[in-house]
């Protein structure tokens, strides 16, 4: 039981890299494919944390992968803002939606 | 000795423990436990504190424990929705983005405050942050449709909360900019 539980999260974060991956290749400007790697991937591995911890050996480990998704975020998040803030000082144009 | 002398120092000697203490804490961890993983996180720790007594040579702010668990709660909230909003968009055949540039004046004042904001607003749904200026965060929307000023007035509360900080009376606005880096917003 705890197994099935652990893989359907482990397939549901998966899921989540695939989507942000589709977005980075498949949105038009260096803006919006951050926030597909940022958000997108955050919570697919904390999903894939959440599925291995169910099959850890000791809390010692879980606690190590909480550690990793924790700097993960924090790093993705800081690493996204300083990308972001070079792309809009250098003048890259964000896109926009012809209406 | 001078006792404001004598302060300061045993201050940087705490600040120096400290950081000692919670980087090896986390190499620990990180290492499982195992001695051999010493070796390397001996080094490393060392760099680490050195890294972070040049980058914030004084901490100056306190952690509210009640503001803190409602900041986490709200983060991990609203980072779900923010991961599902976007891996919708990324795989919705129509690709539904309209982007946007917005700026908004910041209620908080510390440099703390604003990197915890900044960071945050990057992972909710549809904001990312893309610099400062003066008190302004200037941000790129995925989608103007999305109600960004209310939820950006939330994170600024709850991060506030965090630190035990008041916000200032003056800002909390949304201004939407024809350009990224121009003055020519609305």
């Amino acid at each position: 039981m705890i197994d099935a539980i652990s893989i359907a999260l482990i397939i549901v974060g998966a899921l989540f890299f695939l989507a942000g991956s589709a977005g980075v290749l498949r949105f038009p400007d260096v803006y919006t494919r951050l926030h597909a790697l940022t958000k997108a991937d955050n919570l697919g591995l904390g999903f894939v944390v959440l599925g291995l911890s169910l099959r850890a050996d000791s809390w010692v480990v879980v606690l190590k992968m909480l550690i990793i998704w924790a700097l993960v975020i924090v790093a993705g998040a800081t690493a996204g803002h300083l990308v972001a803030e070079a792309a809009r000082t250098s003048h890259v144009v964000p896109w926009r939606r012809r209406s | 000795m001078p006792t404001r002398e004598l302060a300061s120092r045993i201050d940087r000697i705490v600040q120096l423990l400290q950081r000692v203490v919670i980087f090896a804490v986390l190499w620990w961890v990180i290492a499982e436990a195992d001695p051999d993983g010493w070796l390397f996180g001996v080094p490393f720790v060392a760099l680490a504190v050195v890294a972070s007594l040049g980058l914030t040579p004084s901490r100056t702010w306190r952690i509210d424990p009640p503001g803190a668990l409602k900041y986490a709660w709200y983060f991990v909230t609203q980072s779900f929705l923010g991961g599902i909003d976007v891996a919708l968009r990324a795989i919705r055949p129509s690709l539904p983005l309209d982007p946007m540039i917005v700026r908004y004046r910041m209620r908080l004042a510390p440099e703390h405050a604003r990197v915890l904001f900044a960071d945050t607003v990057s992972l909710l749904p549809g904001t990312l942050s893309t610099g400062f200026e003066d008190d302004s965060l200037t941000l790129h929307v995925l989608d103007c449709e999305l109600p960004i000023e209310q939820s950006l007035r939330d994170v600024e509360e709850r991060v506030a909360g965090v630190f035990g900080l008041t916000l200032s009376s003056e800002g909390g606005d949304l201004r939407v900019c024809e350009t990224l880096t121009g003055d020519e917003c609305e």
